[in-house]
């Protein structure tokens, strides 16, 4: 997994990309989001528009991430699920967990109008 | 008796081989009449099982083996993960409490709901040293 930071007004866009499924992963997008807090970005919006592959583990990352993100006074937004991951998300029932937009603006936009 | 067709693989017990293990479960279950979305469900159920044996039963030891076989009925398309390590007990599963793993923090527990919310069997058997998981799904 990849990942892109793309700072926006008011909110700080992570776009993931390839295969999400743990491992090292799991630590380098936790090491970013403590950076963003740091920083005093506590709004994030991950975008899973081009995620190829994702497990249990990967959901863990999100599930980790907003938490990270929650507890910090922040929060995790996602946008751009596949049929694949919204499925997953289905499933596991944390689609009522997340904040979740069709798109990137959509996601952003709410974060503005908090 | 249905006719029973079977393919099987031996892959290393290696994060880097769920790959090879996807696209071996979606070339066969491709061709029973499938979609491509009940075919991404399978192949989830078995990266998990897959996972949950490198993860639990070899801890990483690639050295190690698991042998996944795949065959079919008219009705069922059944997968079989064998592997030799430590042996696992589905009796002590619970299903995830969501809000309870988002304020602790917990990534994991979601490998087995997942096996069992896309499958319509889920069996696991521990024998002479071979756990074996088999899994189906109707066809």
């Amino acid at each position: 997994m990849n990942f892109k930071v793309d700072e926006r007004y008011n909110s700080v866009v992570l776009k993931l990309k390839g295969n999400v499924m743990g491992g090292p992963d799991a630590a380098k997008f936790s090491q970013e989001l403590k950076r963003l807090i740091d920083e005093g970005k506590k709004n994030v919006v991950a975008d899973l528009s081009s995620v190829k592959f994702m497990n249990s583990s990967g959901l863990g990352i999100l599930i980790s991430g907003l938490t990270t993100m929650r507890n910090a006074g922040g929060d995790m937004k996602i946008c751009g699920a596949t049929d694949r991951v919204e499925s997953l998300l289905m499933v596991t029932k944390l689609i009522t967990v997340f904040d979740n937009y069709k798109t990137q603006d959509e996601a952003v936009k709410a974060f503005e109008q908090k | 008796m249905p006719k029973v067709d079977s393919h099987s693989i031996r892959i290393p017990a290696s994060t880097e081989e769920l790959s090879r293990v996807r696209e071996f479960i979606a070339d066969f279950a491709g061709q029973f009449g499938f979609t491509v979305q009940q075919t991404h469900e399978i192949q989830m159920a078995v990266d998990e099982a897959c996972t949950n044996v490198i993860k639990h039963a070899y801890n990483y030891d690639e050295t190690r083996e698991i042998e996944l076989s795949i065959s079919y009925t008219s009705s069922n398309l059944i997968i079989k993960i064998v592997d030799q390590g430590k042996s696992f007990d589905p009796a002590v599963y619970t299903t995830p409490d969501l809000e309870e793993r988002i304020k602790k923090r917990q990534r994991g527990g979601f490998g087995i709901y997942l096996m069992r919310s896309f499958m319509d069997e889920v069996e696991y058997s521990n024998e002479k040293g071979y756990n074996e998981l088999r899994m189906m799904r109707k066809i």
